[in-house]
């Protein structure tokens, strides 16, 4: 490689090439090389309609998370609170609440969904 | 005693600190030490960039909107309520359907709203696209202009170095413009003239209010063939005969007006009697470190409501917020606030339909513009689809 002899003679560069000598030797840039052309076909592949759908996969998928992680947090962090375990009225009368009620749809939803796809 | 956090508007900058303060407070909110209210005029929330992208025809309405309970966090108490009246002395809110909310702090997050009927005859014969319906009229000029003339202005506020909305949006919609008549094979009949007023906050006589972009702006629109025009400051429209004066006592005619037009702060913050904005424009008097509100006590702001200088966009609530968090927890845990805003604001301007260019700044240091690149633009595109909701939630 002919560098400048100002540039090539600095001991930043001199410690750099000592250290990348060992992966020239075994022909390890070459991957380098690989890499830096995959990501230049994979950025030539993306267009808008494609980033589009992507994103909105990111969306579907961090909203859910976001969603269920939030209420499990919730929840265990308000029945922990508690001195003991609900009892049975209790959590009849949790799952009478509107609320519940609602969430238990979803779930039920989710299923009848789900077995409507098989 | 229960301290009650009650942030008014579900915008972006305050679904956002709604969603990072309950993060920050969680153990005091689950004791019930800490309760966090938010009151919205709309049940929806809107990404209110995407509007730029109607005018362009990018963007459905239903894809720009999503129900502001989907993207709060169930500790938040959200409430549909449009507020009539700050009550500060008495720490307490009344809303139009009558109810009161009484609060131990409150975050003003209302934004702001164009109000083009500040310049004589601009409603009648303006266009814009900072709200969706306009954005759709401009859309529909833009798709069926054959030939003719293009006029673009923007019109800063009159308060001291204010900026208007989205301080890149002019040259980001001029950028659009250019590519959307090449798509449809009318630019060589079209003409697009850029033009900027005479006083752009700090500076004079210059194409952008940032020194650095601005000067890069003349051979940006030379390759595109984009006319250009220093010291044209907007002063009144004629509809019938289309030509638009500006106060330096020039006249051009038009076949489109692309306006970036004035703003104001709604209504119920103009009328709150803090504001010491020019031209009852309603900003509020902001501690540019804290983002307290000047002579109010545990009042903040955020977003296109402070009188700051920096842009009127949703990458100055994102820095914004987490600063606002931290000085109401410090301020409930530790009895001061202990968080700074530096000014910073961050985006990723779109450079035509295609391009994009990732930008920030704050308050000591401009833009220093980069080449726009189509990875800029797919960028700015998976930001706006989807990344945006993120945020939005306080993941990002």
């Amino acid at each position: 490689m002919n560098m400048p002899e100002e540039m090539s003679a600095t001991p930043g560069f001199t410690a750099l090439m000592a250290k990348l000598q060992p992966l020239i030797d075994g022909g390890r840039p070459e991957n380098i090389v690989d890499l830096l052309s995959l990501v230049s076909d994979i950025a030539d592949l993306l267009d808008t309609a494609m980033v589009e759908k992507l994103a909105q996969l990111f969306e579907s998928g961090t909203a859910a998370t976001w969603t269920v992680s939030n209420a499990v947090r919730l929840a265990q962090a308000e029945i922990s609170a508690q001195s003991a375990a609900p009892g049975t009225l209790a959590l009849l009368k949790l799952l009478n609440e509107e609320d519940t009620r609602k969430g238990v749809a979803v779930v039920l939803k989710t299923l009848n969904v789900i077995g409507r796809q098989l | 005693m229960s301290k009650r956090i009650v942030i008014v508007g579900g915008g972006v900058g305050g679904t956002m600190l709604a969603n990072q303060l309950v993060g920050k407070l969680y153990p005091e909110v689950l004791r019930g030490d800490v309760s966090i209210t938010l009151l919205s005029s709309s049940p929806d929330h809107y990404y209110k960039p995407a509007f730029m992208y109607v005018a362009f025809s990018q963007f459905f309405e239903e894809e720009l909107k999503r129900p502001e309970r989907s993207l709060l966090r169930p500790e938040i108490s959200f409430h549909v309520e449009d507020v009539t009246r700050f009550d500060f002395s008495g720490q307490q809110l009344r809303t139009r359907t009558g109810k009161r909310f009484d609060y131990d702090f409150l975050v003003i997050a209302t934004g702001c709203v164009p109000a083009p009927e500040r310049i004589e005859g601009l409603q009648e014969a303006g266009d814009h696209f900072y709200q969706y319906l306009p954005a759709r009229q401009l859309a529909q000029r833009l798709n069926t202009i054959e030939k003719g003339r293009i006029f673009i202005t923007v019109s800063f506020p009159q308060t001291p170095n204010v900026p208007h909305q989205c301080g890149i949006a002019p040259v980001e919609t001029t950028l659009m413009l250019d590519d959307l008549l090449r798509r449809r094979g009318v630019r060589e009949q079209v003409e697009i003239i850029y033009t900027y007023p005479t006083v752009a906050q700090l500076l004079r006589n210059c194409l952008f209010l940032q020194r650095p972009t601005g000067e890069i702006l003349p051979s940006i629109f030379a390759r595109k063939n984009i006319q250009f025009q220093r010291g044209f400051t907007l002063s009144h429209v004629d509809p019938d005969a289309k030509i638009a004066y500006s106060i330096e006592g020039d006249a051009q005619p038009f076949d489109i007006l692309m306006a970036t037009p004035p703003i104001q702060a709604v209504e119920v913050v103009r009328g709150c009697g803090i504001s010491h904005a020019a031209n009852d424009e309603g900003w509020l008097p902001t501690n540019h470190e804290t983002l307290q509100v000047y002579g109010l006590e545990n009042v903040y702001v955020i977003g296109d409501t402070v009188d700051l200088p920096v842009s009127k966009a949703g990458g100055a609530c994102h820095n914004q917020a987490p600063v606002i968090a931290n000085n109401i927890t410090a301020q409930i845990r530790l009895g001061a606030p202990n968080s700074v805003y530096d000014g910073r604001v961050q985006a990723v301007a779109q450079m035509g339909l295609n391009a994009g260019m990732p930008l920030w700044y704050d308050y000591a240091h401009d833009v220093l513009p980069t080449p726009p690149t189509k990875l800029g633009g797919l960028l700015r595109n998976g930001f706006n689809r989807g990344l945006y909701w993120a945020v939005a939630r306080g993941m990002l």
